[in-house]
């Protein structure tokens, strides 16, 4: 074979042949005995135990992982040991904390009088001027209930044809979750919730966000995406992207009519509302995949707009963590995988939604087993040092080859050595350069 | 030898002229020139130069080389077919069939091939035009009129032979049909680009290539020179050009007519309830409606394939490829000339699986009138080929041949495992090679399959893929033994890189 032929072979074979893994013992916990997490640790060798037995992985559930960390569990975790959450993630995955870290981060940058910060004057929906960010505009407006019920107010008389949603901070997958397009239907809503045979509700705090009106639409439905983002650590930031997120559909076409502001069908795109419509495909369960997002805006958008779209969900990202990096814990025992949720709208800007610290692994469809059968594999393999074993004095630093279908977002470890080789760097300063 | 070659050109250039005279967009093409020859930019004195420097400022020049491409390929294509016999009888017995099955499945359901629809329900269906997925339809009794396997079956009854009987006797069935096929290093010659190495789109992703390619891409694409976006297709498109140079290669530009007969073509879909609508429904649910790479565009979808199935023009401009299809009376009608109507009216009768040659267009057009024609022009170029019966090289039945060839003489050992297993080698990837590939490969390589289907303007790549894709996984296949199995193995293409994949077969080992 000569040379171009050897590199053509290489780029063919290289996409079929998985990876070979190191075959070392692990003992391992969880709490989920979901499928695809199980058939990973199998193929690995690992040996299962239970909490209470010495484990060397933990893949716990939130609550589980708080416990292991709070005070009074009295718990020492040893340096060959890791868990799959840090133990204060609700500072990005708790929809008013995350609002309100976000909220902090740009106040600080601003302060600090760092250009990142800089702000413009917009025209509001109902003619009045308000001021942006211009770099850091990626969450909806968003207030926490009932606290900030006066600002909420304030903010709803400049332009008071908007539609808001309101949602349960302590909630997922859309229960509990409505619309409102007018003032008198959330202040129906306080009373009811305050009336005395509802008193649990009461106590319950909610975010209300300014609802995204304007989706981009793809046969005439709304979807969001689901990005996986690892989180390694949060002092210094390391963050990856999986390439293989997806796109969730409605089952109904989009209407912003205000008949059709009840039916859950036409606004939240969650698999868990959507599976229950009488249109719910389960072949392929609503999910088209990223890439074909990617090829298919290129194709009828372009170029140029489609590769600004996704470098801005990835500064979205970077900056969404940048946001709570101070005020996490950041024990050197835990990683995260992160369940993005982002909306882009019709001029191709992308919003934060929320961020799930416990995105679901269950598996609606076969093209959905294998992804996220492949993102458990890949987040052992970045997580863990090239031995196999949990080491928390590893620097972090995994293998190209152990990347598998993550994309390193930030490492600002490497950006502090500011190595003008890697190619990591070059991305990061992509998107410095967009500010400066 | 200079002169005679002058000669040449100069009576062939006055052929086309005269024939240019024939064409349809002649007299508006003639009437801008006259308007251009009264404008002050063209000179009397310097009449040819200023005249031919004004045509280039028009885009004029452009049009008319364009048309000569055109027409000049169209007559390169029509090379003089042997009608074989065997061919062309059954060929006429399988239309038969399929008229027949037609015919009963309409006196099953008790329903008629064409009626008219009544106000009500063209109210509701010009309703939900843009969303045919909630028009509701019983379509629980409809099944596809043949699929793949069928059509499979009759291609294998075409040469009578029986296969098995000598060791050293030739095997398989289309061997034993008296048409020309390219060995792989002919098919060198005709891919030359991809035999010698050349970076291709698709093969390597190093972001300079994209880079220098889509630099390269939006020049010839504003150029709109039908060879020149032809040429560039070789070596692959950038996703966000793939739909202009289609366009451009094809020939299609969208004019204020053709949205009009667009609208037409929409019209009789409201107006006449043809037997095939149900048809084309239950194929666009089969398919597309169910596929995660194209349900989203389940709605354009059934537009482009229902008005497909009125549009006469495709059947004008197939007409003798096509075979000869029924003509019935529209029920409901006044009894006059408009009432009888040719079933159906594009003279094609879909298959299961029909909706998959238009699906990937949806990655390159929203709008569906323009899908529409990108679309409509590679059918009548190319995909009407892979489901109708010809001895013309492009046909499905040269393909086969080409693929048991190919399989043959490269890959021995493939060869004599199926053999030994006593399987056809063409049952395994027959699918593939009459849906071009679509819905078997993502869309992103099929893409770039296309590109070089359009480019080379051959559709040899099809075969030559078949047997690619066999021979990377061959060791699998030698592992199994029965059909089942071997489609197992076959099943899953969704690793497969198109490009490199080809080009390795095409390169000299
Ligand atoms: N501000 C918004 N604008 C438009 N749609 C929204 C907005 N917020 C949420 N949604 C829709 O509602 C869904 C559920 O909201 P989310 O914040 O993710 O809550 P949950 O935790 O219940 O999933 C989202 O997936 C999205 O489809
Ligand atoms: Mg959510």
């Amino acid at each position: 074979m000569n040379q171009d032929a050897k590199k053509l072979a290489a780029s063919v074979y290289g996409r079929v042949n998985a990876p070979v893994v190191e075959r070392c013992r692990l003992n391992f916990c969880t709490d989920l005995e979901k499928s695809v997490l199980m058939s990973n640790f199998e193929r690995r060798g690992w040996h299962q135990v239970g909490p209470d037995d010495e484990w060397n992985f933990y893949w716990a559930s939130t609550q589980t992982c708080r416990n292991l960390f709070s005070v009074e569990s009295g718990y020492r975790m040893n340096d060959n040991q890791m868990i799959n959450h840090f133990p204060n993630h609700y500072e990005l995955s708790r929809k008013d904390l995350l609002v309100k870290n976000i909220k902090r981060y740009r106040k600080e940058l601003e302060r600090e009088g760092n250009p990142l910060a800089e702000k413009s004057e917009v025209v509001l929906h109902g003619g009045q001027v308000g001021t942006r960010y211009v770099h850091l505009d990626f969450v909806p407006i968003t207030f926490v209930l009932p606290a900030d019920y006066n600002m909420f107010v304030e903010e709803y008389r400049k332009s008071p044809q908007s539609t808001w949603i309101m949602k349960p901070c302590g909630k997922s997958q859309g229960t509990g979750i409505f619309l409102i397009n007018k003032l008198s239907k959330l202040k129906k809503w306080s009373r009811e919730a305050k009336a005395p045979f509802h008193p649990q509700l009461s106590k319950e705090s909610y975010v209300i966000s300014r609802y995204i009106d304007n989706p981009l639409l793809i046969g005439g439905k709304k979807f969001d995406l689901r990005l996986y983002v690892l989180i390694t650590s949060f002092r210094p930031l390391k963050a990856y992207l999986f390439q293989l997120g997806f796109c969730r559909f409605c089952t109904v076409k989009y209407d912003t009519s205000v008949t059709e502001l009840d039916n859950m069908y036409v606004h939240l795109t969650n698999v868990s509302v959507q599976k229950h419509g009488g249109d719910y495909n389960n072949i392929h369960g609503g999910k088209m995949s990223v890439q074909n997002l990617k090829l298919y805006l290129e194709g009828t958008r372009g170029k140029a707009v489609t590769d600004k779209l996704f470098a801005a969900m990835q500064w979205l990202i970077v900056h969404s963590l940048k946001a709570v990096s101070s005020v996490m814990a950041n024990d050197r025992h835990c990683f995260e995988c992160y369940g993005y949720d982002i909306i882009i709208d019709n001029q191709l800007k992308p919003w934060l939604v929320e961020v799930n610290a416990s995105p679901s692994l269950t598996s609606t469809t076969v093209n959905d087993r294998i992804l996220k059968y492949k993102l458990i594999d890949n987040i052992l393999s970045v997580v863990l040092p090239p031995d196999g074993v949990p080491d928390v004095r590893w620097n972090k630093q995994p293998n190209p080859e152990a990347l598998g279908n993550f994309d390193l977002l930030i490492d600002e470890e490497l950006l502090e050595k500011d190595e003008p080789s890697s190619s990591i760097g070059k991305s990061i300063k992509n998107i410095k350069n967009r500010v400066t | 030898m200079e002169s005679i070659k002058e000669e040449n050109i100069h009576h062939t250039a006055l052929k086309l002229a005269e024939e240019i005279k024939n064409l349809s967009i002649y007299k508006s093409f003639y009437s801008d020139i006259q308007k251009l020859v009264s404008s002050p930019n063209v000179k009397k004195e310097d009449f040819k130069q200023t005249l031919q420097q004004a045509m280039k400022e028009k885009g004029l020049e452009t049009k008319l080389r364009n048309t000569i491409y055109h027409l000049v390929r169209a007559q390169n294509k029509q090379t003089k077919l042997d009608p074989l016999t065997t061919l062309s009888k059954a060929s006429a017995q399988w239309e038969k069939r399929i008229h027949k099955s037609l015919n009963s499945m309409c006196s099953d359901l008790e329903t008629s091939l064409a009626k008219l629809r009544p106000q009500s329900e063209q109210e509701e269906i010009a309703e939900k035009w843009q969303e045919l997925s909630t028009y509701n339809l019983d379509l629980s009794k409809y099944r596809p009129v043949y699929a793949p396997k069928d059509f499979l079956e009759v291609l294998l009854t075409l040469s009578g032979y029986v296969p098995f009987t000598k060791d050293d006797e030739p095997k398989w069935e289309f061997a034993h049909l008296p048409l020309q096929v390219k060995s792989l290093d002919q098919l060198r010659k005709v891919y030359p680009e991809w035999a010698s190495g050349e970076l291709l789109l698709g093969a390597n992703p190093e972001a300079t290539l994209s880079a220098e390619r889509a630099a390269l891409g939006a020049r010839v694409a504003a150029l709109r020179y039908a060879p020149l976006a032809q040429e560039f297709l070789k070596r692959g498109s950038p996703h966000c050009l793939r739909a202009q140079l289609w366009a451009h290669v094809l020939g299609v530009e969208l004019s204020t007519q053709q949205i009009a007969y667009f609208n037409k073509l929409k019209k009789n879909v409201l107006e006449v309830d043809l037997m095939i609508d149900k048809l084309i429904f239950k194929d666009v649910q089969l398919t597309a409606s169910n596929d995660d790479q194209y349900f989203v565009f389940e709605d354009l979808l059934y537009q482009v394939m229902l008005c497909f199935s009125r549009d006469g023009e495709v059947l004008q401009q197939l007409k003798g490829s096509v075979g000869n299809p029924l003509t019935v009376t529209i029920k409901g009608k006044q009894t006059s000339l408009d009432s009888i109507t040719v079933f159906p009216p594009s003279g094609i009768i879909p298959f299961h699986g029909f909706t998959m040659y238009a699906t990937p267009f949806c990655y390159l057009y929203d709008d569906p009138v323009q899908l529409y024609y990108t679309f409509r022009a590679f059918y009548v170029r190319y995909w009407h080929r892979l489901h109708y019966i010809s001895t013309h090289p492009q046909g499905i039945v040269s393909l086969c041949l080409l693929y048991e060839r190919l399989l043959e003489a490269n890959e021995p050992l493939l060869w004599i495992h199926f053999r030994n297993i006593n399987i056809n080698p063409i049952r395994v990837v027959f699918k593939w090679l009459m849906r071009a590939f679509s819905g078997h490969l993502p869309p992103d390589q099929l893409l770039f399959l296309w590109d070089a289907i359009l480019g080379y303007d051959c559709l040899d790549i099809l075969p030559l893929l078949a047997v690619a894709i066999l021979s990377f996984r061959k060791e699998n296949i030698f592992q199994v033994n029965t059909i089942q199995n071997v489609d197992a193995v076959l099943a899953d293409l969704s690793t497969i890189s198109v490009v490199p994949l080809l080009q390795l077969a095409l390169m000299k080992p």
